[in-house]
Formats: C-alpha cells, structure tokens, sequence
C-alpha cells in the first residue's frame, strides 16, 4: 500500500510551488526578497478597515458558538441583498452558504457535484484553486483559451468545440486572476446560451467584482440568466483586505428545482465541518455596506490604481514585453516575445538573480512558456523598482 | 448527468440530521426546544476566556493577511511545546499543520492520505467527521467495536479480526465522543503493538484531552508508541470553548522517512486552501498558557464537573438505562437496558422524544452504533435544566418502553 493517496500527485501548486519555497529559504538566508505571488494585500501594508475592526471588537463574544451550517443569518441577509442590488434573481437567503473563503467554497462545490468522469471546462490561463478541487473530486478540467488578443475574453468557439456529454459545468472568473480583465456583456450572454444549451451549471468566481477601475462595469453572469443554475462565488479577502479572516461566499441561483437538489448536496458537505469561522461572519454586514474601503484604492490616488499606472508605465519601457492592460483586481499578465524553454525555470532565475517571486504563467495551466504574473501591490516606488529588475532581467535572454 | 456527485449519497450526520432540522421547525412555530445534539458551549453561557479576548483585539491587525500554508510560527512553536510537555518525541515544528478546526484537518487528512480500495479501523460508536471525510476519500470505514462492559474501551480481540491487507490506518478518539470515557494505557499499548505488526498508520484525535475529570491523566498515544507513524489531532473548539473560531491542529510524528512524506502530501493539499483562518491563529499562545479556564470547568464546583454530577444523578434514578460515567469530555453515552427491542428505529424513537419533550438528542445510530439501545446526552445546559432533561428523558422513556 501506498502512504500516500494517489490524487495528491494530481495538486498543482500554483502560487506556492517550489519557487516559493525557495523564495524562503533566500530570506532565511538573510535575503531581502519581494513576493509578488500571491495577492495577500496585508503583506504590502493594506490595513484592515476599521469598519470591520469595530464589528468585530464590539460582536466578539457572539464570535464563540458554531454558527449556522450555511452562516448566520444577517451576514447571509448582508450578502442577499447584495446579489440582489447587483441584479441577481432567483435564489433566496438559503441559497447562500458562507465558507472559509472561496477556496473553501470551491472545495464544497466540487465535492457536492462533481463525479468520476465529468468534464469542467475552466480557463486557460485560471487560477489553480478550480482545478484542483475538480482533479481532488475525480473530475476532469478541461481548459478553454482564453484569448489575449481579444482582451482576454473566453474564445466563445473554442469552447463550443469542447463540449461533449460529459461536460458538467463550466467555470468563469470574472473579473480574472491571473489576468486582471473584465469579461464583455457579449461574451458573457454567448456562454450564457451555450450552458442553456448543453445543460451546464455555471460556476462565476467573481470574487474581484468590486475591484473595478476606470468607471467600468462588472456584470454578475447569474444577472443575465435567470433559466441557467449559476453558482456565484465571491468574498472580502481582496475587497477589504481580509484574506486571513477567510470569509468567502456561494449563491445559489436559477432554476428552483435544480437550486434545491444542489443546495441539499450543499448543505450536507457543510454539515460535516459544522460551520465556517464565525468571526469573519460578525464583519460581512458591516464591510458590505462599506463601499467607501474598497472604492478609495480604485479611485485616482488610490493605491491600487496608481500601482496599476506604475507598474503599466514601467511595463512600457520594456523591449520584448507587450501586455493587455488589467481593467480589475490586482493582477497583468504580459507576454514575453523571446524563446523561453521552461517558464518554471524562468521564473526561478528571476528569483535569484532579481530576489523578485513570481508565478509563470504554467502555474495558472497557461501552456506556452511565454507569460507570468505581476501581482501589483506594493507601493508604487518598490513596484517600480521591481518591473525594471524584471525588465533587466528580460532584456538579458 | 446526475446533477449532484454520487458520493453525496454515502454522507450523513444526524448530529445535524433531520431532527436536527425537525427541532429548528420547532423553535420557529415559537416552542422552546433544548438542543442536546452538539457539543457547542457557547451555546450554553460558557464565556471567552479573558486571556483569549485580549491576545485576539491585541493581535487583529495581524490577522489581516493569510498565514503561512502550515500556520503562523508562534502559533505552531505554542503547540510543538504543548505536545513536547506531553511526551511526543520524533517531530518538529514543520511537522504541525493548523487547520480551521479538527474538521478541516480530518479532510486534509482524508484527502492526503486514503485511496479507493482502503480500509481505515473507526470506533463505533464513532463521531460522524471522520467516517464521512472517510468515505469522500474513497476509502471504506470498518468498525471496531468498543466494549461497554470494559469501560467503553476499543475491543482489541475484535480490532485484529478486522484486519485485511488493505487496513491503511486505525482512529483513535480519546478521550471519546459519544462515550466521554478515557481509554486504559494497557489497551494502547496492546493497539500499538497492533499497529506495528501490521504496519498501520494511527489517527489519534484527541481534542478532549485538557477536560479529564477526577484527576485522570490522558496519556498520549504518540509517547507510548514513538516509533511509529502516528497524527495527532487537538484544538481549542472544547477546552477553551471556541467552537466558533474553527481552531484545530494536528502534529505528525514518529519516524523521519514516513513524516517526512506525508508532511510533503499534507503540505500540497493545504496549499490548495491557502492558510488556515489566522484570527484564532494568533490567539493559540495565549489560550495554551491559559490552563487555569479549562481547569476551573473540570473540578468540583466547575460547571462541567456539576453538569455531570447532576446528570448521573438522575440518571440513576431511571428504572432501565445504565451507563458508563464519563471521565472526561460533556457527553455520556446511556444504553436502554430494558425493552430496548421495542426501539425498531432509534431516529423516531428520538424524533418521538422530540415531540413529546422538545428535547433534541443524537441517537446511537448517528454514531454508527448498530443497535438501537443507546444516545448520546450533552452535558453542557447549567446543572438545573440538564436536571429536568434528563427526568423528561426518563419520564418518556418509561412511558413509551415497558
Ligand atoms: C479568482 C480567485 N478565487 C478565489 C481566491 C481565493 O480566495 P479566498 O481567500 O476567498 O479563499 C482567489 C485568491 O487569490 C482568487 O484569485
Ligand atoms: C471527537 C471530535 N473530533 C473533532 C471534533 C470537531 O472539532 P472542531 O470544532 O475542531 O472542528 C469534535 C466536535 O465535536 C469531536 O467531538
């Protein structure tokens, strides 16, 4: 027998593989190195809003207890009428179920639905959480191209020509990791008829949603289908600077029939890990109704939007990088136009040479070794800094 | 396509089961039901210890980010020495993953380590997390029976007559729930040998340990069997009464080449999930140097000792029903002596309870007991209302069971 259970050869590790480690083994040693891969804003200094650091002070001790199997009920009656106000119909308040962020949120999902043998269609380039949850469930990802020259939008044929009868559901992340990009109303409503048509659950991962620069507009996918199961996911790790609180959410919409045999399943997944942290659940009304925390980074002067102009202006300047402009989150993704033979192996010089971490573009299942991510949240001067060690380092190939 | 996965099919807990729910619909028509099915003692009055609100308002600004994948380096340093004090020799600090809650880490472990076709050695009666998380895993649970004519310990002869080439790992749960009792060196001794002769994996939950009655002493499994692979399972959901901070742990040891791979799996499978929740994560320190709050629960006086006291004592007053006092824990496990065979079904015989009383427990079978003559009561209301639910429990049951 084995010690080990085989599916765990299947895990990626997406933003903390090897490479990572190695990053801390170098600041064991002493070295200064700048861990742009993972999008932990309180590592740059982001600080918690004091809204939430009132809720939670003054509402501690109703923090003690297992809370409902789905959540308490006034932070799912918070994140109802939120969906509600983004236009989202037909679910109702126990449609929701909060989790330890989405990545626990992704596990319940994967676990009540999927079988031995079901396709998910998920997005090249996608954040690794999706697949390995569906690949820990016996499914299989089946990755869909998501088309650079085309804004990053999902390549709506390319999709067509991937579904079989096995296919099961289809994920979209929107806005996108590790693209940063804002899916179009066109390309959303084409996926939309594709699932009526193929009878495919939509999984949204929109857990960037209030991250959105330049006066543009998200559009929740369960918003413009209401015949469609959509399974919406989203959370105040990245919106309010929460990450470590782990507070993530799913809404359950479409039609009734189907939302009620998934909510079951839902329900008895949930019930085995008897609750998600109350603590974070005492914060949702109140960072929910503030909007004020997560606007004032996106605006003009707001850190998030002028480490965005930085990083683009630096970007700029670089020979053999070319890059579609991030509309949301945190996040660009640039191609490199030089011979690259292994992006893992790339990404581990730049770390040496440059103590600069990064994630290739191979840790989001991008399968040409010609692109990585950028996480932009230091400050706009160490951010500057670190896109021209890149580009020295580029400009060296 | 089916809509929902098959293995839905084979999850259940009727800790939150339909009547479970039947009680909530209860409380909702404006009856007042007393809920005995989880061991949730916020749910009861028991207060925040104080040294845990101030390091948590202390530290918020720390738990602002995620952790490291394995959990925030103080926290785990408090638990390597909790554990060190408590005998474990062969692991490191590398070697301790904090989870949100023993629930998360019996589905790391499950995930990390069972495959289609193994067979891992549960209790019954067993607590329904890890027969569940076992069965998500692919793996198959296969009982051993505990003996209630000696004090609820795992029955060895019974455990060996178990053992196939596929037995990956046998579970441990003590102190235990349902039975609250504590098991004897000598048995864990005899299933260590067990273990290293067939070359099996122990899983030793252990999250009772800090609330022993009586001035017993929990022994550790891992001091009494260094050499071989054992995980370790603890956390402050019961000692410290913060079910809702979704605090739990685990440690790994014995010897090098085996830890070392598992930790590697365990290592992949908590990256998926990023970090544990860091706000409970900064409190561990404090709660683990604060031995004085599950102390002050568990002597004389203390509100566990008198919940229980009280209890027994009316317990013993019902014509019928017998049981194995608890030594540790909030939960005893009472069997129906007489005219048990009346019970076809133990879930109506506690949804009937329900109804008739409003009182909510969790019968055997929710704990993978095969016979329909025990449940499990909660110790956890003040001395006086657990009084009256258990006269409820014991007027219903003469009533209804000549
Ligand atoms: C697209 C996407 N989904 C989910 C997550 C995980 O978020 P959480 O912290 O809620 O688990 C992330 C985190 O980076 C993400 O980028
Ligand atoms: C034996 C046992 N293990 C684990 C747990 C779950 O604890 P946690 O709150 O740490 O998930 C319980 C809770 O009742 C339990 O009784």
């Amino acid at each position: 027998m084995e010690l080990i259970a085989n599916r765990v050869e299947t895990i990626g590790t997406g933003t903390r593989g090897k490479n990572y480690w190695a990053a801390l083994d170098l600041e064991r040693q002493g070295k200064e190195v700048l861990k742009l891969n993972s999008g932990n804003p309180a590592a740059f200094g982001f600080k918690m809003p004091e809204s939430v650091e009132r809720a939670v002070t003054q509402n501690l001790h109703r923090a003690l207890g297992y809370s409902d199997l789905r959540g308490f009920a006034e932070a799912r009656e918070a994140i109802y009428e939120y969906h509600v106000g983004r236009g989202v119909k037909n679910f109702n308040i126990e449609d929701i179920f909060i989790g330890n962020g989405v990545s626990e949120v992704a596990s319940m999902i994967a676990t009540a639905l999927f079988n031995k043998g079901d396709e998910f269609l998920v997005p090249s380039p996608c954040y690794s959480l999706w697949t390995n949850e569906a690949a820990l469930n016996d499914a299989t990802s089946v990755y869909y191209k998501c088309d650079e020259s085309n804004h990053w939008n999902p390549d709506v044929e390319h999709i067509k020509s991937l579904v079989t009868k096995n296919t099961k559901a289809i994920l979209l992340i929107n806005p996108n990791n590790p693209t940063g990009v804002l899916y179009s109303k066109e390309v959303l409503e084409e996926i939309a008829k594709l699932a009526r048509e193929n009878n495919l659950i939509i999984i949204a991962d929109e857990i960037y949603d209030r991250l959105v620069f330049d006066g543009k507009r998200h559009i929740p996918m369960a918003s413009i289908t209401e015949d469609v199961l959509v399974i919406t996911a989203n959370g105040l790790s990245k919106s309010h600077c929460l990450c470590g609180f782990r507070c993530g959410w799913l809404v359950i919409s479409g039609p009734a029939q189907m939302r009620e045999r998934v909510n079951e399943a839902i329900l008895k997944v949930a019930s085995i890990r008897l609750g998600a942290n109350s603590i974070m659940q005492i914060a949702i009304p109140a960072a929910l109704s503030d909007s004020q925390y997560t606007n004032q980074m996106i605006e003009k002067g707001g850190r998030l939007y002028e480490q965005r102009a930085v990083t683009c202006e630096e970007l700029n300047k670089i020979d053999g990088i070319s890059y579609v402009k991030n509309d949301a989150a945190m996040y660009v993704f640039p191609k490199i136009h030089k011979e690259i033979a292994d992006d893992k192996k790339f990404t581990y010089d730049l770390l040496m040479e440059k103590q600069v971490l990064v994630v290739p573009g191979s840790g989001f299942m991008w399968e040409t070794c010609d692109h990585f991510r950028i996480v932009m949240l230091p400050e706009v001067e160490a951010l500057r800094k670190a896109v021209r060690e890149m580009g020295d380092f580029i400009s060296k190939l | 396509m089916a809509l929902v996965a098959e293995r839905m099919a084979g999850i259940g807990s009727d800790i939150r089961g339909k009547n479970f729910w039947a009680a909530l619909d209860l409380e909702k028509q404006g009856q007042k039901v007393l809920k005995l099915n989880t061991g949730n003692p916020a749910a009861f009055g028991f207060k925040m210890p104080e040294s845990v609100r101030e390091a948590l308002i202390a530290n918020l600004d720390r738990s602002v980010g995620y952790s490291d994948v394995r959990g925030m380096i103080d926290a785990r340093q408090a638990i390597f020495d909790y554990h060190k004090a408590k005998g474990i020799e062969d692991f490191d600090i590398d070697d301790i993953f904090i989870g949100n809650g023993v629930s998360e880490i019996a589905s790391m472990i499950a995930t990390a380590l069972f495959d289609k076709g193994e067979e891992v050695l549960v209790p019954s009666p067993c607590y329904s997390l890890w027969t569940n998380e076992i069965i998500l895993s692919d793996a198959k649970p296969v009982y051993y029976k505990c003996d209630e004519s000696n004090h609820w310990n795992p029955d060895v002869e019974h455990i060996k007559s178990l053992i196939t080439p596929k037995t990956k790992a046998i579970l441990l749960i003590n102190p235990n729930n349902p039975t609250g009792v504590l098991y004897s060196n000598d048995v864990l001794l005899e299933i260590a040998e067990i273990a290293r002769q067939n070359n099996m994996m122990i899983l030793s939950d252990e999250i009772y340990d800090r609330l022993v009655f009586d001035g017993k002493e929990h022994t550790t499994m891992a001091k009494l069997a260094p050499d071989l692979t054992i995980l370790t399972m603890n956390g402050l959901s019961k000692s410290h009464v913060l079910c809702g901070f979704r605090c739990g742990w685990m440690v790994i040891s014995g010897p090098e080449a085996a830890r070392k791979e598992i930790n590697e799996a365990l290592l992949k499978v908590a990256s998926i999930r990023l970090g544990a929740n860091s706000i409970m994560q900064t409190i561990i320190p404090a709660a683990l140097a604060d031995t004085e709050y599950p102390n002050s629960m568990i002597q004389p006086g203390g509100r566990l000792y008198e919940q229980r006291k009280a209890t027994c004592e009316e317990l013993d007053k019902i014509p019928g029903v017998s049981y194995v006092k608890n030594d540790g824990a909030m939960y005893i496990f009472p069997k129906i002596d007489k005219g048990a065979e009346q019970i076809a079904n133990d879930k109506q015989f506690a949804y009937d309870l329900l109804m008739d009383k409003h009182v909510l427990i969790v019968p055997g079978s929710g704990f993978k007991w095969d016979a329909p003559d025990h449940f499990r009561i909660v110790m956890l209301p003040e001395a006086e209302i657990l009084r009256d639910a258990v006269r409820k429990m014991g007027d219903f049951i003469t009533k209804n069971i000549k």
